[in-house]
């Protein structure tokens, strides 16, 4: 693999990462981070999305008419949210999983990292930069839903992908850590951590 | 080619929509039936919660065809009544309404046709029948389970909530909080009156013990004031149109009830009398 495509694909895990650099997909990182099961669904899910809409975005970039580009993306990324949609409500493990994240599937369409990677990258890119660009960015995202949901998840309810940890030892739930307030606050503070390790991102 | 071409552009948005319409339906058709088998086991699942047969985790970790099993060994009977009361027919044991079902019911009631309400029987003597109604964002929907009817009055065995797009730690707290739920157990709905069952800030009204002085009454959740009232008026419109039914079967037990009185006091007279 020669060294631009390794930059497509590890730019946006820590050094250009969607969540904490470009700030997009804030909301939806809020509301799903409550259990790591509904974070790695989520997670893959975008990954899913990103990912194929930005190879079939970049197979049709020269004959899409540029007056209505947006509308054609729309389509498409919509179209792959049903699909995933569709794909969890058809599987027994990820049925409950997709009734609790709800809207927020639905929702995929509306995540500023979709449209944002296939009007930036995907339209201007061969078919594989921009897989990669797709992939690399909703895993990014998926990386922050994790971390966010590790912590939530073992301080709000004591424990991980469901098994009792901290509750065996007769910890209390944490009540503000489960509301969606407090995942702004551990946002901030993985902001916090990677600006001051990445030190070209603070303003003078 | 110019790409910009007005016959161009409606042509080549029209090929996409068509080609992403038939991928769509394609892939919605087939995967139906998982879908429908997965809702099933889900509502079947709710009902049970509402009877206490277990929790819904409890019912996720078995899997579907446990919990359908589990619910074929426990059914006694299925069947429909109207507002009167009257049987209309026999469902099928394995028959569960979707919500969809429930909203036509619920347009009936509300005088758009003749209802037919569904009723499940558990072989425990549990009742369990559903509501639904309109939240905040949308549909509401539920089972409540009543115990068999004891001294006159049916008291609530339990009950289970389900949304389609409540506010997450709001409103969605009909569905996620076990404690909302708990509080229907043990209360008795006024059946035949114009309010049958109130969720109010505060609950009941206390006796100086500290003992609810009304049992029709549960505390609202805070912060989900929409959604409390779309669920008790989804309560009171489907307990109501029960009301008939609920009401028969109590007269039918306060009536055996009697008779078994009569019985073992004509029993006594006639011990007595042997004496």
């Amino acid at each position: 693999m020669n060294a631009k495509l390794k930059e497509t694909l590890l730019n946006p895990i820590f050094k250009g990462n969607p969540i904490t650099v470009l700030v997009l997909g804030i909301c939806s990182s809020l509301a799903v981070t409550v259990t790591l099961k509904g974070a790695l669904v989520m997670a893959l899910s975008v990954i899913v999305v990103t990912g194929i809409s930005s190879l079939i975005l970049s197979l049709l970039r020269n004959t899409i008419p540029s007056r209505v580009r947006i509308i054609v993306q729309l389509v498409v990324v919509a179209m792959m949210v049903i699909l995933v949609d569709q794909v969890l409500k058809s599987f027994e493990a990820t049925y409950a999983i997709d009734k609790q994240l709800s809207v927020y599937i639905g929702l995929i369409i509306t995540n500023c990292i979709v449209m944002g990677r296939i009007e930036a990258f995907a339209l201007g890119n061969k078919p594989l930069p921009s897989f990669l660009d797709g992939v690399a960015n909703g895993a990014g995202y998926g990386l922050i839903l994790i971390i966010v949901a590790f912590f939530r998840e073992l301080l709000g309810s004591g424990t991980l992908f469901g098994f009792d940890i901290l509750n065996r030892f007769g910890y209390v739930s944490n009540n503000l850590v489960i509301l969606p307030p407090f995942a702004l606050i551990l946002l901030g503070c993985i902001i916090w951590v990677q600006r001051s390790i990445q030190k070209d991102l603070q303003e003078k | 080619m110019n790409t910009n071409s007005n016959i161009y552009t409606v042509i080549y948005t029209t090929i996409i929509v068509v080609v992403v319409a038939a991928l769509l339906s394609f892939v919605s058709q087939s995967l139906k039936g998982k879908q429908e088998a997965n809702e099933k086991a889900d509502t079947i699942s709710q009902m049970m919660t509402a009877a206490g047969f277990g929790t819904k985790p409890e019912f996720q970790k078995i899997g579907n065809a446990a919990v359908l099993e589990r619910y074929a060994e426990e059914i006694e009977s299925a069947y429909t009544v109207d507002i009167e009361g009257n049987k209309v027919s026999d469902l099928p044991l394995d028959k569960v309404y979707s919500p969809s079902e429930l909203k036509k019911q619920n347009y009936n009631i509300k005088g758009a046709g003749d209802a037919e309400l569904p009723v499940f029987e558990f072989k425990n003597g549990i009742t369990v029948v559903p509501i639904y109604g309109a939240g905040l964002w949308g549909p509401v929907w539920g089972y409540i389970a009543f115990n068999k009817p004891e001294g006159g009055v049916i008291s609530i065995k339990g009950a289970y909530f389900d949304h389609e797009s409540e506010t997450a730690g709001l409103g969605a707290r009909i569905k996620d909080d076990p404690a909302f739920q708990g509080e229907f157990a043990g209360e008795m709905p006024e059946f035949g009156s114009s309010n049958v069952f109130d969720i109010v800030k505060g609950g009941s009204p206390k006796n100086d013990d500290g003992s609810e002085l009304l049992d029709n009454k549960i505390d609202a959740i805070t912060g989900a004031t929409m959604t409390s009232q779309g669920l008790e008026a989804a309560i009171d419109t489907w307990l109501g149109a029960y009301s008939k039914h609920f009401q028969a079967g109590m007269a039918i037990v306060t009536i055996l009830e009697s008779l078994e009185d009569q019985a073992s006091v004509e029993t006594e007279e006639t011990k007595k009398e042997e004496e």
